[in-house]
């Protein structure tokens, strides 16, 4: 039953204006610092006057940066460029490594499988620093230290349990009887997986390949102590426009702006697939 | 015991999608100490209805009477309604027994008074055994006897009971309903049953109330629910299996009335067999839906020629599916039938087993012979 | 021989059992019916035929080849769920072609096998439909012409019917014998609808506590059910039972609530045995003789009428009587009630056994 009068709903507008002001207003004053000089963001009292530039931006791109206290040399199109290898290559893994075993934990009942799949899922609840001086030791020792290969494999601690479990959720929604009847209609259990699971389990596939990815990419910590400025990626990245002649704002704004870009656009495009997934209702049958 | 009325009553949803209107004009009367059943499938307005009786939802329009006093403006325990819910709503703290005295407890009766009426109700019920267990510990079935239990074992001026009897264990199904049906005449209970089992609604009930889409079909005794349909919708809702229903052309002459049914054959019976002015009216608009009901429909010498489909023994009847010209006719026999699946057979029916319908609207026309 | 034989198959999982020692064959083009209560074990019992679970003991023969080792694509098996298990990814002419496309067969054969199967099953127009698209006794058909569709030796139907609506439940069950025959499978159908049971089966097994306690005819299982257990599960109402003891003095019979009521003379070695006196409700005649009784309660059921009567020593039992009958008696009058032999039943109190009399 619908009973709200009309100033429920101006009311309810209203509500919902605040809201979205609250969480766009920093994503929105960012992307304004990223069009302005630092003398323009730091004056006092601030304005909204200004004349937008995109020198930010042009100097991210060239990796030429020009202060007061002479030119720089940035490296953030490499940092860029290592967040996007670093993310995509974790969670390619993760999935190849993560579905398959996904599939496991949720059809078969084996020894110990809820106690792995439980050990699996704390590596998430451990801080990142516990781990990382033991690691820090073996990588060097396994000369993995500043390697990409050594990174996706850290990453893997973000990313596959976040799919394992996301997705057995998923695989567990699937009635076993669609995959008997598949395999009973004449075909093999591994044409049964590529062809009834895995589809019916793209929604949910999709939306832990997501997640994995914005977790990949804003991790910080892993990458800080692990690799050094060309394996960075750009979170670490953004630390360089902390200059010893001051902080560069405007660049910061701007290496915002292009960071949460790819995320942002993933998110937008996935968001329409995984409502249209989560509504589809389909596993039911 | 009280008379319940209901009148010109509405019930509208609003909704973003636009207005639901779920109860269109109802007007219902039951006596005092009468057994009614609200029948339809889901949607049709039964369990909408049943909410506003109790008072869980509001009318949107009308006026509902208990004993002559308005109670839809009354909350619902203000009523002086005992309701057993379809999902049993048992409290879980309590136990079977508990229960069904927790609505005693607000009355003045005496606790001996009390605890003898839940002992003979649980008897009736087939529940004693479990009044010291609490309902998640008890199946299904003894969960719906128990909630059934703690309506009726109340004082009411109406008893609501909102499909008591879907979960009901089969071998007992019988015997509980000639049960509750003999309590609910010897306490004189005036009674609603909500269900969508015809079968539930034709044992139990004294007059049954066909719903659907919210409009309100039919409210007649079961015999005559049977007999003479108001329309083709509770013609085919009313009776298991369903009744058969032909496009047919009627022809009337001096001395015969002959109906031409889909597919080629022609029954054709004596012009005596049925009223002047139904064969005034057949000469008139000859085209009509003919229904005939499956018991009515006898294997044997007769103008419908088929082949048998199926023949199937139930123990206590024979279902019999005929393929007359590409059409499943069936008919059904108390006596074992034995017929090869795709030997011959024709069919016969009585003038008076003929129910007539008229194809556009659905309205009866005549039933037996006579017009509606 | 016979194109489907089971032996000695058990089934648990750790310790719970969920059946022990089936045996069952089944011959070519024959119809079984799996009867029994929700579980029983009927589904694991298809399951286990299918191959996508493995027994934990015993054999399953198909076509005389002991199927042990061959996976479910290769068994040559059709099964059709009581979910109706579509793959919603496909529409229903994709679902349907599934075995067929799966049987290696190009593209042209497949439309052929897919028109052919939709057509007798009447849903040739929506097999451009998803199957959320589809009603319920659409997606039902759609389940079986998917199991039909590869021409199967071994059909497995389980309780098929079960998720749709009784008016099409009824004409499913009306439509099926011939569509079976037609497929000329051997038809395993499990339900729990007694009147399903004896409608479709050639035989009907029942399953209850892990065994096969009767395998027959319906006529059999009917008329002739091995145990008051079978006895109860079929017939709406349900048989009426009493206790009593067999007793010879002056002619073979029992006493029920204070009557003496005459038994065939074959149940004379039975003499002092404790038994149970079981009659079905349409073979309860209300007339002139027999049992006193009261007419508790008048309820129509279709196109009989049952009787709730109790003796006046508190027996109840029920009749059921035609609706057309003359001598329908109303609530509250005073009948004698006999029983008919033919539905009448001795049953060993101890064991649950009929005894033959």
């Amino acid at each position: 039953m619908d009973h709200s009068s009309s100033l429920e709903k101006i009311l309810r507008s209203v509500a919902i204006t605040l809201v979205l002001i609250f969480f766009l207003f920093p994503i929105a004053w960012i992307f304004l610092m990223s069009l302005q000089t630092n003398e323009t963001i730091l004056r006092i009292p601030p304005s909204l006057a200004f004349t937008p530039i995109i020198d930010n931006y042009t100097a991210l791109i060239t990796g030429q940066l020009r202060t007061a206290a002479g030119s720089l040399q940035l490296n953030f199109m490499q940092n860029m460029f290592n967040s996007v290898l670093l993310s995509v290559c974790s969670v390619a893994l993760s999935l190849v490594l993560g579905v398959p075993a996904a599939y496991a934990f949720a059809r078969f009942k084996f020894r110990l499988g809820e106690d792995i799949a439980f050990t699996l899922l704390s590596f998430r609840f451990a801080p990142a620093l516990l781990v990382l001086l033991p690691l820090s030791l073996y990588f060097k020792t396994l000369g993995l230290t500043n390697t990409y290969i050594g990174l996706i494999w850290v990453y893997q601690l973000i990313c596959l349990p976040l799919i394992l479990w996301i997705v057995r959720g998923y695989f567990e929604d699937i009635s076993p009887d669609i995959e008997h009847a598949y395999r009973i209609a004449g075909n093999s259990w591994w044409k049964t997986f590529t062809r009834i699971s895995i589809p019916l389990a793209k929604p949910g596939i999709a939306a832990a390949g997501l997640l994995a990815f914005i977790f990949a990419w804003n991790n910080f910590v892993f990458a800080l102590i692990l690799a050094s400025a060309d394996k960075q990626p750009v979170t670490v990245g953004a630390l360089a426009f902390v200059t010893a002649s001051g902080i560069q704002y405007g660049q910061i704004a701007a290496a915002i702006i292009i960071s949460i870009t790819p995320t942002l656009a993933l998110a937008l495009y996935a968001q329409r697939y995984l409502v249209e997934g989560l509504s589809m209702g389909a596993v039911k049958g | 015991m009280a008379e319940l009325g209901i009148a010109k009553v509405d019930k509208i949803y609003h909704s973003r999608k636009g207005d639901v209107h779920a109860v269109r004009a109802l007007d219902l009367v039951v006596k005092p100490g009468e057994i009614v059943a609200l029948l339809g499938s889901s949607g049709c307005g039964k369990t909408s209805t049943l909410r506003m009786i109790a008072g869980f939802e509001e009318v949107s329009n009308g006026s509902i009477t208990l004993g002559g006093k308005p109670i839809h403006t009354l909350p619902p325990a203000a009523r002086g309604v005992a309701m057993a819910f379809e999902a049993y709503s048992l409290y879980p703290p309590l136990t079977i027994g508990e229960n069904m005295s927790f609505a005693l407890k607000s009355s003045k009766l005496p606790q001996a008074e009390q605890d003898k009426r839940v002992k003979a109700m649980a008897g009736m019920l087939e529940i004693a055994d479990i009044l010291n267990k609490y309902p998640t510990s008890v199946s299904g079935g003894q969960q719906q006897r128990a909630s059934l239990g703690r309506a009726l074992v109340r004082d009411a001026g109406l008893y609501l009971l909102d499909e008591p009897m879907g979960q009901l264990e089969p071998q007992l199904r019988a015997v509980l309903r000639g049960r509750i049906k003999h309590y609910l005449r010897e306490h004189k209970c005036t009674t609603i049953l909500v269900t969508h089992d015809q079968t539930e609604a034709n044992a139990l009930a004294d007059r049954i109330a066909v719903m659907e889409g919210g409009v309100l079909q039919q409210y007649a005794t079961p015999a005559e629910l049977k007999a003479r349909p108001a329309n083709l919708f509770t013609g085919t809702f009313i009776g298991e299996p369903p009744m058969n229903v032909f496009t047919a052309d009627a022809k009337v002459s001096s001395d015969t009335v002959a109906f031409g049914v889909e597919g080629g054959a022609t029954l054709t019976y004596p012009a005596a067999d049925f009223s002047q002015s139904l064969r005034e009216m057949l000469a008139r608009t000859p085209r009509i839906a003919l229904g005939i009901r499956p018991h009515a429909l006898h294997l044997g010498d007769g103008p419908v020629k088929g082949k048998v489909m199926a023949c199937q023994w139930l123990g206590d009847q024979t279902h019999v599916a005929v393929d007359v010209a590409g059409r499943t006719v069936v008919s059904v026999s108390q006596e074992r039938v034995s017929r090869a699946p795709g030997s011959d057979v024709a069919l016969t029916v009585a003038a008076g087993d003929l129910h007539l319908f008229e194809t556009s609207s659905g309205k009866a026309i005549a039933h037996g012979g006579t017009l509606a | 021989m016979s194109q489907l034989a089971i032996t000695s198959l058990a089934k648990s999982y750790g310790a719970l059992k969920v059946f022990d020692g089936l045996n069952l064959e089944a011959d070519a083009g024959e119809i079984v019916v799996i009867f029994g209560g929700s579980g029983a074990g009927k589904t694991i019992l298809l399951r286990l035929i299918a191959g996508v679970e493995e027994p934990t003991a015993g054999s399953i023969e198909i076509g005389g080849h002991d199927v042990a080792d061959i996976a479910p694509e290769h068994r040559g098996v059709g099964m059709a769920f009581q979910n109706f298990a579509l793959f919603p990814h496909m529409n229903a002419s994709d679902n349907i072609a599934t075995p067929l496309r799966a049987a290696g067969a190009d593209e042209s054969k497949v439309a052929v096998g897919v028109a052919k199967v939709a057509k007798l099953l009447k849903i040739d127009h929506v097999l451009n439909h998803s199957p959320r698209e589809l009603s319920n006794g659409q997606k039902q058909r759609t389940a079986l012409a998917r199991a039909l569709a590869a021409s199967p030796k071994i059909l497995l139907l389980d309780d098929p019917l079960r998720n749709v609506d009784a008016k099409l439940r009824f004409e499913m069950r009306l439509e099926l014998p011939r569509l079976l025959r037609q497929s000329g499978a051997t038809v395993l159908y499990v339900t729990q609808d007694y009147k399903e049971a004896m409608a479709l089966a050639d035989r009907i097994a029942v399953l209850a506590n892990g065994q096969f306690v009767q395998t027959a005819t319906p006529e059999d299982i009917y008329m002739r059910p091995a145990t008051l257990g079978v006895a109860r599960l079929f017939g709406d109402p349900s048989i009426n039972t009493a206790d009593t003891v067999i007793e010879t003095e002056g002619g073979t019979h029992v006493m029920l609530g204070g009557t003496r009521v005459p038994l065939a003379d074959g149940y004379r070695g039975f003499a002092g045995r404790e038994v149970i006196f079981g009659v079905r409700p349409e073979s309860v005649e209300i007339g002139s003789t027999g049992v006193e009784a009261e007419v508790i309660a008048v309820t129509p059921l279709n196109e009989r009428t049952v009787l709730l009567l109790q003796n006046p020593n508190g027996w109840e039992f029920l009749a059921s009587l035609p609706s057309t009958a003359s001598n329908i008696p109303e609530a509250g009058a005073k009948v004698k009630a006999s029983f008919a032999a033919a539905g009448t039943h001795i049953f060993d109190r101890q064991t649950g056994e009929r005894l033959h009399g």
